[in-house]
């Protein structure tokens, strides 16, 4: 068993699963499970929330925070003058004032004590330590995937808020989208017999993170772009402005690579299909494109990247004895023959964050852990780093989840972390391996 | 009877868009590809550009063993390449890298002393407690958020004393990082402590949790 649990009891979160298995039983259980509108919400009983690193993906979050009546957002921080403005502008407009106060350093929005709750959509490179210090400071986070560059950030991301009793929910939102809800139910009610396989879809191909540098440029004044935050706990490099631009997730300093970028989804709903949300794959092999994968429980994962039933992007596809189910972001479902009445209408994208937000709001108030929580999140990212360290290695490697460590391979349990460019740190980073 | 699921019709990975052209002197494959002798001699060759001998830190941290340590050693104290010189002294298992780090500290200033000291936390390096005591209070904020860090990680009993003492000791400013080390570090006398009036709401919070 891990060293750790967080406020989602195994016995909670069976009970949770059950409402999903509901949703395969009944036709209406999935129009049911949509959140139920928010009541008028008094000034005092508010969510008082931050933004941090607010960019595409980050803009469709806020918008849907800002359409919730609990949600008042009175800060957002980036390193670039151009956004701060920008999205202080989004926000003031949509809240109707000017109150929104910008930050270029985050620890100053973080000292702030009426800000209960941080929207936290930087880049993958600061996305584990932004989250600890969010923690340390007493809010609530919702933050974006990956959550993690290493094994040895996700721990320590996860034994963070569970040691400071914070509510955290990765971006992860598929776990929140009926379609993806229906095939994980379907997979833990037993509707599919026993499941056997489990199929995430991940980015193609897993060689291009790369380890070059591009030419030196001018640095830009620091109050427009400080390069410095921008490379935060990462490598130095000298500045380029592709990097910052479109360019950083080609390169392995700043980047967890093709499975991290979509397993962090598709892993995620495999691990919760295959009863493995406490714990991560024991072995990995390599294959040209991707990794296979087996769980203590005998389930097999397969991670790949070849698209199957085009249904759209990060495709699951879930097997058992009596039949399978697949599903992707188009909400388009497919079953097995004898499994087709089971079979529901699902018009959201596995893109829509809003559910996801809901439940996020819903369990700050609740103080119960989401469905993304940091425990759920870091083991499914774990498999993941482990995946994608065996697949580096190009060998087989064995993995205890006890002892956070492969078993008798000294370079993949050096490859669990990698240290951070001084002067940061934190706090859990080492005790959180074995 | 159990049902065969449908046969998958495989595709193809999508081919991936080409790479910028990266110039030869930024290409990281060769490096990559040395053994660890060669990579430790690039890292010792002045000549070597401060690109070649990021890349060779960066291999020798999964590959490196006690032959590459006084080479890295050697970069703690480079601006450039401080960090990828921890880079591959943190997971080096040899126990000279600790050593190294340690006879670093008296060279080093600022940010680099910082880093070294932090490397010695994430190495657990029961040696340095001594060492770290003195930095607990240093002028230089980084440099003693990463001793009162380290002591933390370290958490042998001389390093929760100190903590203990450091928690009303140092000032202002590193108070709430002392209470944060002291939280990792969690021995009972400690936790106690951080009920504290001066100690930030979130870990006194959390120090009253870990200990119920």
């Amino acid at each position: 068993m891990p060293k750790f649990s967080s406020g989602l009891t195994r016995r909670g979160f069976a009970n949770r699963t059950a409402a999903l298995a509901a949703l395969s039983a009944s036709p209406t259980a999935l129009a049911q499970s949509q959140p139920a509108p928010a009541a008028p919400v008094s000034p005092n009983d508010r969510i008082v929330m931050g933004a941090i690193g607010i960019g595409g993906r980050g803009t469709e979050d806020i918008r849907h925070f800002l359409s919730d009546p609990r949600v008042q957002i009175v800060a957002n921080c980036d390193i670039r003058e151009d956004r701060r403005e920008s999205i202080k502008s989004l926000i003031d407009k949509a809240q109707g004032n000017h109150d929104c106060k910008m930050y270029s350093n985050a620890q100053d929005l973080l000292a702030r004590p009426d800000i209960e709750a941080v929207l936290i959509a930087t880049s993958d490179r600061w996305h584990t330590l932004m989250s600890v210090w969010a923690a340390e400071a007493g809010k609530d986070i919702f933050c974006e995937k990956p959550l993690s560059l290493t094994i040895a950030e996700s721990y320590a991301l996860a034994e963070t808020v569970r040691r400071y009793g914070r509510v955290y929910q990765a971006g992860c939102q598929r776990r929140n989208v009926p379609n993806f809800e229906l095939a994980v139910g379907l997979a833990r009610s037993g509707k599919l017999g026993r499941l056997q396989t489990v199929y995430a879809n991940t980015l193609a191909p897993l060689s291009r993170l790369g380890h070059n540098w591009w030419p030196a440029e001018p640095e830009p004044d620091p109050r427009v772009f400080d390069w410095d935050q921008w490379l935060g706990p990462c490598p130095w490099r000298p500045y380029n402005a592709r990097y910052p631009n479109g360019g950083r997730g080609l390169f392995w300093d700043f980047h967890g690579g093709g499975i991290l970028e979509w397993g962090s989804h598709t892993v995620d709903l495999c691990q919760w299909a295959a009863d493995a949300d406490h714990t991560q794959a024991i072995e990995y092999e390599p294959t040209p494109n991707g990794v296979n994968a087996r769980y203590a429980n005998g389930v097999k994962l397969v991670m790949r990247p070849d698209g199957w039933m085009n249904l759209g992007t990060c495709h699951v596809r879930f097997e058992g004895t009596n039949g399978w189910v697949e599903t992707a972001d188009s909400g388009r479902i497919e079953l097995s023959e004898n499994l087709r009445s089971e079979h529901r209408t699902v018009t959201m994208r596995g893109t829509d964050p809003s559910r996801h937000i809901q439940d996020f709001l819903n369990c700050i108030r609740s103080r119960t852990q989401p469905r993304s929580n940091a425990e759920s999140s870091c083991n499914a990212h774990v498999t993941c780093h482990a995946a994608y360290i065996a697949w580096q290695l190009g060998r087989k490697c064995a993995w205890d989840p006890a002892k956070r460590a492969f078993v008798n391979d000294e370079q993949a349990n050096r490859m669990r972390s990698r240290a951070y460019r001084e002067p940061y740190r934190h706090d859990a980073i080492c005790n959180s391996l074995g | 009877m159990p049902q065969q699921p449908a046969p998958q019709a495989a595709k193809p990975a999508s081919q991936p868009k080409p790479l910028p052209a990266v110039p030869p002197e930024f290409d990281a494959a060769p490096i990559l590809a040395l053994d660890a002798p060669k990579l430790v001699q690039l890292v010792a060759d002045p000549k070597s550009t401060v690109f070649q001998k990021a890349k060779a830190c960066h291999r020798l941290a999964v590959i490196g063993g006690k032959d590459a340590v006084p080479a890295v050693a050697a970069l703690l104290d480079h601006p450039e390449l401080s960090n990828y010189a921890r880079f591959a002294l943190e997971p080096n298992p040899d126990p000279s890298a600790s050593t190294a780090l340690r006879n670093a500290l008296p060279k080093l200033s600022g940010r680099r002393l910082a880093g070294a000291i932090t490397s010695l936390g994430v190495r657990q390096d029961p040696k340095a407690v001594d060492l770290l005591i003195k930095y607990m209070d240093h002028a230089d904020s980084d440099v003693a958020g990463a001793a009162l860090a380290s002591l933390g990680r370290i958490a042998t009993p001389q390093a929760a004393k100190a903590l203990h003492q450091a928690l009303t000791s140092v000032r202002a400013e590193l108070q709430p990082i002392a209470a944060r080390a002291a939280l990792i570090c969690a021995t009972p006398d400690l936790l106690k402590a951080l009920a504290g009036p001066n100690v930030p709401k979130p870990v006194r919070l959390a120090a009253l949790k870990q200990s119920s």
